[in-house]
């Protein structure tokens, strides 16, 4: 096969120089210059910024709250998925435009708005203060506005795949016998885990990167509520180009691996089902 | 068997009343926590001293600076990605080529990158001590910490909304419309402009506003490359940062209020996109 | 099993689906609800089968009431008109899901499971296909599989939504001495919906013909042929 097939189209010289130009000035040459940085840094010099225990606390913290909040939408988006495409009651088509807002807000409004409202002194801060309970400026608030961006992906995953399930088979389940409760685990749920799965794994690569609405609820203390894009943000105002490229190259192989996990899932499914 | 007392379930195949119940509960109640609390208290916050504490806030000068410097950062971002979207999805669903999945998963990739590392990325690029960064700075175009470089780090981040949603529209209309106005004797400016854009009309605004909406609220890419510099290099959402920094709260959250009434307004035409255009929107979106 | 619908009504909103039908079935008849659609008939089997419930009216199996029981317990072989395959499940555990659904002190051992599965592969003259997905098989051999997973759980009575309509005449015809052959070989109560009258008087020992909420005429197909009672039973078969 030629590189390119001979097509009777118009425009092949003009749409292909646009997209490899555009293509290439804002995202593939910013990034080779992240390599090339890394590269010249040698990998021993990678290694000796990363292994310091700032850093790992920052990567493993916001690996480890990205991974829970993940697991909380995973949960929370597919009782919202299953809600919004089943149930009919008053509201719900203000329930189903509401999943979309953290996609729409911006990410500082989001922060300092869950910060007002989960501070001690905040609406629901206070009364979690008075059990004890310190959510702003700590994991917990970090946890919150994870969710919070992350919100959207799963439920937005699953409805379609929900809306598609033909409701004879869940039918022809319970003419064979099955509880509805096995219904749900044996035939419902194993077509919606591709789409769950991809759902998680989105919603995951979105919250560890995510720096506007964290830095404002999380404390930002060294060690302890220190997330890996603002270590970044600070290595970059110290001028020390080299610590931030090696964190930046930490993370961005953290978002590849997720990119090939969604990937890999979304062939599996494939090959599973026949049709994702 | 005989007992005729059984209560009637109202289907065979849905879940018990309580069940469900409980379940729209769970759903109406984290979204309450969630979303529509942080909402209502952009607003309380915004107007805790009045309507006229919130609008003198938002006419100071480095606040109006920052209203201007977004919408001229959205202005230029949103015609360059729809362009680039549309030759994007042209050139990928109009022709065959080898490496074409691999062409989908680079277009993808902001979507995966973090925006700070996509600021980072473009501070290495053309940053002032790099080569060619050094370069633009010495014959008077600096990028990094100008407005070159806010509106590149906003192309980043917004990079994939517009193509991803030609993408699958197109390729679900076919080649065949095209190549019908082709033997007619059409050119191909008309072809795009009588035959591709009308089909994709829909599809196309809807990628231009979630772009529109991203564009002006992006923080992360944007505080690392535009330095921060007050009444010039901040936009919308670094003021909101700076404001709140300095604990001035009403000035915060009255600018936050702005975009927040954008995005409003940015849900609202999109489910009524939605709503009126679902045959020609994509059926999977993700994002 | 002996089927008694006894003035069976059902409305959905404010449109009546049937207006107060009884049928009288008897034990390990071939019946055929016959009618164009909206007559009814896919309503009245999902009635019998559980899926859907009467407005007024009673079902007796057996002289028992069983109006009220869950569709999990009626023991209805239900074949959908989708057939309603597990795409995600495999021919064999197709066929054994409602023998793995049971509680497990009435669920057979594995052994068990598996050899009644290869004796319903063989009933439906496709013993090699039980690794295969639902998506590598033809329209025909996926009805044959609904229908060996509708008798796995060794149903009281079968009912079949329109079970021929999604495939071509040749297959058609095959299947139709196929169902045949199984009915015989069961003696179960077999119940099938279809729009298609040839279908109805060439397969069924019994015909009801329904038009808009009510039964038409019930009768054995050549007296149905030979004094059909209304107008539109003249009408519908001749067609």
């Amino acid at each position: 096969m030629a590189l390119i097939q001979r097509s009777p189209m118009p425009g092949l010289g003009l749409s292909m120089g646009i997209t490899l130009t555009m293509l290439s000035i804002v995202v593939l040459a910013p990034i080779g210059a992240l390599l090339v940085q890394g590269a010249g840094f040698g990998l021993a010099g990678l290694w000796d910024t990363i292994n310091r225990p700032r850093v790992w606390a920052a990567l493993s913290l916001s690996f480890r709250l990205s991974l829970l909040a993940a697991a909380f939408n995973l949960f929370f988006g597919i009782l919202l998925a299953w809600v919004l495409v089943r149930y009919r009651f008053p509201g719900r088509r203000l329930i189903d435009a509401a999943v979309d807002l953290p996609f729409a807000l911006p990410t500082a409004v989001a922060g300092i708005a869950l910060t007002a409202l989960y501070a001690p002194n905040g609406a629901f801060g206070s009364l979690a203060r008075e059990i004890g309970w310190k959510i702003a400026y700590g994991q917990w608030g970090i946890f919150i506005a994870l969710v919070f961006v992350g919100l959207p992906f799963v439920a937005r995953t699953v409805q379609p795949v929900i809306e598609e399930i033909d409701r004879e088979v869940e039918e022809a389940s319970a003419t064979l016998g099955a509880s509805r409760a096995y219904t749900l685990r044996r035939v419902i749920w194993p077509m919606l885990m591709p789409a769950a799965l991809t759902g998680f794994a989105l919603s995951l690569a979105r919250a560890v990167g995510e720096y506007g609405s964290v830095i404002f609820i999380a404390g930002n203390i060294p060690l302890k509520t220190e997330i890996a894009p603002l270590l970044i943000v600070i290595q970059l105002e110290e001028f020390n180009y080299n610590g931030a490229t090696a964190i930046g190259l930490a993370m961005l192989t953290i978002s590849f691996a997720l990119l090939l996990a969604i990937n890999l899932i979304q062939i599996w499914s494939r090959r599973r089902i026949g049709h994702v | 068997m005989s007992d005729t007392t059984l209560p009637r379930p109202l289907s065979a195949v849905t879940e018990p009343r309580a069940i469900r119940l409980a379940l729209i509960g769970l759903a109406v109640g984290g979204l309450i926590l969630l979303v529509f609390a942080p909402l209502a208290v952009v607003f309380a916050e915004a107007l805790a001293q009045g309507w006229l504490a919130a609008l003198a806030s938002l006419g100071n000068p480095d606040a109006l600076a920052a209203i201007r410097l977004t919408l001229t950062v959205t202005a230029i971002a949103m015609p360059l990605n729809a362009a680039f979207g549309l030759a994007a999805a042209w050139f990928i669903t109009r022709f065959d080529f080898r490496g074409k999945a691999l062409l989908i998963t680079l277009i993808d990739l902001p979507f995966s990158v973090s925006p700070v590392v996509a600021g980072l990325c473009i501070v290495l690029l053309f940053g002032a001590n790099s080569a060619l960064g050094g370069w633009l700075v010495a014959n008077g175009h600096p990028i990094v910490f100008a407005l070159p470089g806010i509106v590149l780090a906003t192309l980043f981040v917004t990079f994939p909304f517009v193509a991803r949603e030609l993408i699958p529209v197109m390729i679900e209309q076919g080649r065949s419309e095209e190549e019908a106005a082709l033997t007619l004797g059409a050119s191909g400016w008309r072809v795009l402009f009588t035959v591709t854009l009308p089909n994709i009309r829909w599809a196309l605004l809807y990628g231009v506003l979630l772009c529109t909406a991203r564009a002006m609220g992006e923080f992360g890419a944007v505080a690392v490359v535009s330095g921060k510099i007050r009444g010039q290099t901040a936009t919308m959402p670094i003021t909101i940062e700076m404001l709140y920094n300095e604990y001035l709260s009403v000035a915060a959250f009255s600018m936050a209020g702005v975009l927040t009434m954008l995005a409003l307004l940015t849900l609202l035409l999109k489910t009524a996109l939605e709503l009126r255009h679902a045959d020609q929107l994509a059926a999977t979106r993700r994002h | 099993m002996h089927v008694e619908i006894d003035e069976i009504a059902k409305t959905f909103g404010t449109t009546a689906a049937l207006h107060p039908v009884s049928l009288s079935i008897p034990s390990g008849a071939l019946v055929a609800l016959l009618g164009p659609s909206g007559s009814g008939k896919t309503t009245l089997l999902r009635i019998l089968g559980g899926l859907e419930f009467p407005a007024s009216g009673r079902v007796l199996f057996d002289g028992q009431d069983a109006t009220n029981l869950r569709v999990q317990d009626r023991q209805a072989g239900f074949v959908f008109q989708s057939y309603a395959l597990f795409r995600h499940m495999t021919v064999f555990d197709n066929i054994a899901y409602g023998l793995h659904a049971r509680p497990r002190a009435s669920r057979p051992p594995k052994a068990e499971i598996a050899r009644r599965v290869a004796r319903l592969l063989q009933l439906i003259q496709l013993p090699d296909i039980g690794t295969r997905y639902p998506s590598q098989l033809s329209g025909g051999q996926r009805q044959r599989v609904a229908l060996a997973r509708a008798l796995a759980i060794e149903p009281r009575m079968l009912l079949l939504d329109e079970p021929f309509g999604a495939l071509d005449a040749r297959v058609r015809k095959e299947l139709r001495q196929g169902l045949r052959e199984i009915h015989d070989a069961t003696g179960l109560t077999t119940i099938f919906v279809t729009h298609d009258q040839d279908e109805a008087m060439e397969l069924a020992d019994l015909v009801v013909v329904m038009s808009m909420g009510r039964i038409e005429q019930i009768g054995r197909p050549q007296d149905i042929r030979a004094r059909p009672a209304t107008p539109f039973v003249r009408e519908f078969i001749t067609a």
